[in-house]
């Protein structure tokens, strides 16, 4: 983020323009904005597809058990899902807080 | 307009979108609230007990099908062991019968065997007597004729036992 | 020459598509919404309760045998067995809150889910949060809850340095944030996506170069499917907000961990 605040700064005050720090570091939050929810997104993605792979191979396998085992899913999806929604809150937050 | 006002209209301006609207919170907490309330006091309880009466009655419906269902098995049951028995008694019945029909075809049968070899014996008593009573003949016959003969032959008469002992020597042998 | 000239399509800001007038002194649309989902609610149950209970069910009655079914069977019976059926009142009432607080998402003219503002999932995480700590007190008395959540049985003894701090961030605030967070952010997000295609369709339609005007049944078209997908979202988040809850006060209840 100050990295990114700085990168903002540099490329403001190469365009002669006067930015004040406060601005300049809104653009910054703006412009990782994206980034924060693209890179939370890769775990949880990966996880979810593991999830829902070896739940649907475990009812393929015991079709007696799926009701048990589509709790249990959804139970784990939510559990995973919760990381990338905390991404989408951080780009809420980042982009127009 | 109020109308529009709810679907329309909206703010522009406002504090930081995640963080919670205390007027929102406080609605919705005394709207769920309320909610719970009625649910858990009135409603839910009322409609748990018309669903386990209409369970209930269901159940006690499946249960005197299931009772009048094991009566009638049990009927036919009785029907059908009173029916074996019958047929059982009938079909001793007919065994005795039977067999009391074959008793009597047997003595019967018996009697007949009896009385034919009653008759076979004085048949045969009878053939033997006049085989005996013709070979009699014959040996007088055939001892005449033979003495006879001897007598022609000899010129004197023959010893009539010796002739007699002759004559039947040649028949017994002739015979065997 | 960029899109935004091409067509006009501007995103508006966030708080336009949030934040509502008040219609009278601090009711505005969200808050209308959740009172008129408690009202349904109470409605249909309502009509369901009037009902002889000995015929065969249907209309209201119906749907709330079939909720409470759902509730008892899918989410009770999976999670907590039959010693939680004493809960199905709580349960369903926020299985229900919840469901008609998303639902207007999706429905038109409407197209607001009043959970996609943080006040009811937030109220509703915090209460869970109340509710399960009390249910454990209760079940455990305070020493042996506080004891079974920190010292959670069958660890070695030296691995409490770090078990403990990890239990005492996950059960006493990273369940009750992430509940809260979870059902507000799927909401949101779910909004946002569909005001984006609906914008941008609308600015597809009104383009002033005529060419581009057929390009935006496509967008539409992703509008339509994510309507229907908002469907589902909907129902899937007051089910997992309800079986988590039920979760915790099952793990809360038991003192095995």
């Amino acid at each position: 983020m100050e990295a990114l605040a700085a990168i903002a700064r540099i490329a403001a005050e190469a365009g002669d323009a006067v930015v004040d720090p406060a601005a300049a570091k809104n653009t910054a939050a703006a412009a990782s904005a994206g980034y924060a929810y693209g890179l939370a997104a890769i775990g949880p993605g990966i996880g979810i597809g593991i999830i829902f792979g070896k739940a649907i191979e475990s009812m393929a396998r015991q079709p007696e058990a799926a009701g048990m085992v589509r709790t249990t899913m959804f139970l784990g999806v939510a559990f995973t899902e919760a990381l990338a929604l905390i991404g989408f809150v951080a780009f809420i937050l980042l982009k127009f807080a | 307009m109020l109308i529009s006002t709810i679907i329309l209209a909206a703010e522009d301006m406002g504090p930081n979108p995640i963080a919670p609207e205390n007027k929102e919170l406080f609605w919705g907490a005394g709207s769920f609230l309320v909610f719970l309330f009625v649910m858990r006091v009135f409603l839910v309880p009322k409609v748990r007990k018309g669903m386990e009466v209409r369970y209930n009655a269901i159940r006690g419906g499946h249960e005197s099908a299931q009772a009048a269902r094991g009566a009638a098995q049990r009927d036919v049951a009785a029907y059908e062991a009173a029916l074996a028995e019958v047929r059982a008694e009938a079909t001793a019945r007919i065994d005795a019968a039977r067999q009391t029909l074959d008793a009597e075809r047997q003595a019967k049968v018996l009697e007949a065997n009896a009385r034919i070899l009653a008759k076979r014996a004085e048949a045969d008593g009878a053939l033997a007597s006049a085989r005996a009573a013709a070979r009699g003949d014959v040996a007088v016959a055939v001892g005449s004729v033979t003495a006879s003969a001897a007598a022609l032959v000899l010129g004197k008469t023959a010893d009539a036992a010796l002739v007699k002992r002759a004559v039947d020597n040649s028949m017994s042998g002739g015979r065997s | 020459m960029n899109a935004a000239t091409l067509i006009a399509f501007e995103f508006p800001p966030i708080n336009m598509l949030l934040r509502w007038q008040d219609v009278v002194p601090t009711v505005n649309k969200v808050v209308i919404i959740s009172i008129l989902s408690s009202l349904i609610g109470i409605g249909i149950f309502l009509a369901a309760a009037r009902k002889d209970p000995k015929v065969a069910p249907k209309g209201a009655r119906n749907l709330a045998e079939i909720i409470i079914d759902f509730i008892e069977k899918q989410i009770i019976m999976q999670t907590m067995g039959p010693s939680g059926l004493a809960w199905t009142p709580f349960l369903l009432t926020i299985f229900i809150f919840i469901y008609l607080n998303n639902m207007p998402g999706v429905i038109p003219l409407i197209q607001m889910p009043a959970t996609a503002r943080m006040g009811i999932p937030a109220f509703m995480a915090l209460m869970v949060w109340v509710v399960y700590n009390v249910t454990g007190i209760k079940h455990q008395g305070p020493i042996g809850y506080f004891k079974s959540v920190l010292f959670p049985p069958g660890v070695p003894k030296a691995l409490y340095i770090l078990v403990t701090p990890i239990e005492i961030i996950s059960t006493f605030i990273v369940r009750p944030f992430s509940l809260a967070v979870r059902l507000f952010a799927n909401m949101l997000a779910g909004h946002l996506l569909l005001v984006i295609f609906a914008l941008l369709s609308e600015a597809l339609f009104q383009a002033r170069d005529r060419i581009l005007i057929p390009v935006g049944v496509l967008p539409f078209a992703v509008l339509l499917f994510l309507t229907g997908f908002e469907v589902l979202v909907a129902f899937l988040q007051a089910y997992i907000f309800t079986t988590l809850t039920a979760v915790y006060i099952n793990m809360a209840s038991h003192a095995e961990h």
